[in-house]
């Protein structure tokens, strides 16, 4: 071995890991190579004095602060521990007091008498509830129906046109109603009330008694406005019944032009 | 520390009085502070309670003891990276030295200073492993534990250590 690779095995020599051969092959090479002799000197004596470097002993505080916190720590542990098992061991208590089959049995007896209570409190509260709803509704339509006709009846025009309006809020509209708009249709001395009658009877010409009123009611009407206005509803209702109606009406002298031209066209057309 | 981990909490009382000067010892040396060092100290045996359940009982308790303490030392790094660390050497060499010669003092004090410079001027894995194999006399298979390598490396970091220490400390006598 060159001089050399035994100055790497110094360190391993001074810190006691070289085996027993290892540790005296170096020691007789050391001691027939002086270069080597120096170096390990040197090497020992830097050994020793990092040997000889003290370490404070570390300070009563240290032990202090360790015990603290062991106790501290062990305490915590501990109450975490213990608050987990009082909190089963009181479920557990919870549990062996209401003894499980009992305990089912009572609650379903509870839902089932909810259950009844509902049923039947729900079932008799409709059906009162409907029979009330049927006579209130039925009143305030009555109501509705007696005003209208009074309404009818009344000598301000715009009364009369309110009356009419009315109309389209009656569900069921009966043959009282029907006439008295019809009446008002031939007999009301405002032209304005007439034309909104028309309307309204329109709209009602499901009823075949409006239709058949209606178709009476071409020969009655003396305003140009009016006989206009019948002749577009007639048109509308594609009623091919007016058409004898219509060709009466032409055959009167003194009707206005522009109605003559209107109901010759509405003529053609439903035909 | 097996009987630690099964809830004998109190047992960590018996490891600290067998160990606390031994890592104590580690830390000063690592880092020449005095009061960090014993901080550190409390550090390290919290972990260990904290994390007693990551102790397998395969390896020494020392080796994972060093293990955990490594840890704390990179984390102090960490901190401390900001403000450069300062070593309070000559302070400590103050208080070392008791009621010799005063010549003889002198020079002691001198010596030893240097040397603690020295060895502060070390890679902090060189100055780990000659703390480790000459202050607290582990065997290379130890510190090789500790370390998590091979021996032949624990070997080979010691020589080289020995070496940069040379050089580093003839530079400053000199």
């Amino acid at each position: 071995m060159k001089c050399e690779q035994y100055q790497e095995l110094f360190t391993d020599y001074m810190n006691k890991q070289l085996t027993t051969e290892q540790q005296t092959e170096l020691e007789t090479h050391v001691a027939g190579c002086d270069s080597c002799g120096q170096e390990l000197a040197a090497m020992k004596e830097l050994w020793d004095e990092l040997g000889d470097l003290e370490t404070p002993e570390p300070s009563v505080n240290v032990k202090v602060k360790f015990y603290a916190m062991l106790d501290t720590y062990t305490a915590s542990v501990a109450e975490k521990r213990g608050f987990w098992d009082r909190i089963t061991d009181n479920s557990n208590k919870l549990w062996q007091l209401q003894p499980r089959w009992p305990l089912a049995y009572s609650m379903i007896v509870v839902l089932i008498s909810f259950a009844c209570g509902y049923w039947v409190f729900y079932s008799s509260r409709t059906d009162k509830q409907d029979q009330q709803l049927q006579a209130l509704s039925s009143q305030v339509h009555e109501l509705r129906q007696t005003m209208m006709l009074a309404l009818l009846e009344n000598p301000s025009a715009s009364e009369r046109m309110r009356g009419v309006s009315y109309t389209s809020e009656i569900k069921h509209v009966d043959k009282q109603v029907i006439s008295a708009l019809l009446a008002t249709l031939n007999n009301d001395p405002n032209v304005n009330v007439r034309l909104s009658t028309l309307d309204a009877l329109a709209h009602l010409s499901d009823h075949p008694e409006v239709r058949e009123g209606l178709i009476r009611s071409i020969l009655d009407q003396d305003s140009p406005l009016m006989q206009s206005a019948i002749a577009d509803v007639m048109l509308k209702l594609q009623e091919k019944r007016s058409i004898g109606s219509f060709k009466e009406l032409l055959k009167q002298k003194d009707l206005d032009r522009g109605v003559r031209e209107k109901i010759k066209e509405t003529i053609t057309q439903l035909i | 520390m097996l009987r630690v981990k099964t809830g004998e909490l109190e047992k960590m009382g018996l490891l600290f009085e067998r160990y606390h000067r031994v890592l104590y010892g580690f830390l000063f040396h690592m880092t020449y502070n005095r009061e960090s060092s014993e901080d550190m100290v409390q550090t390290v045996f919290y972990k260990m309670l904290k994390y007693r359940n990551s102790f397998t009982g395969d390896g020494e308790f020392m080796a994972w003891m060093y293990q955990i303490a490594r840890n704390v030392l990179k984390d102090s790094y960490k901190k401390k990276s900001q403000n450069v660390a300062h070593y309070d050497v000559t302070d400590f060499a103050d208080r070392i030295d008791g009621g010799t010669a005063a010549d003889e003092q002198f020079e002691i004090k001198q010596t030893r200073t240097e040397l603690h410079r020295a060895m502060k001027n070390l890679s902090d894995d060189h100055r780990e492993v000659l703390i480790m194999s000459r202050l607290q006399e582990l065997k290379y298979q130890e510190i090789a534990q500790i370390l998590q390598t091979t021996e032949g490396a624990v070997k080979v970091r010691a020589h080289r250590a020995m070496q940069e220490l040379k050089q580093v400390y003839l530079k400053r006598k000199c």
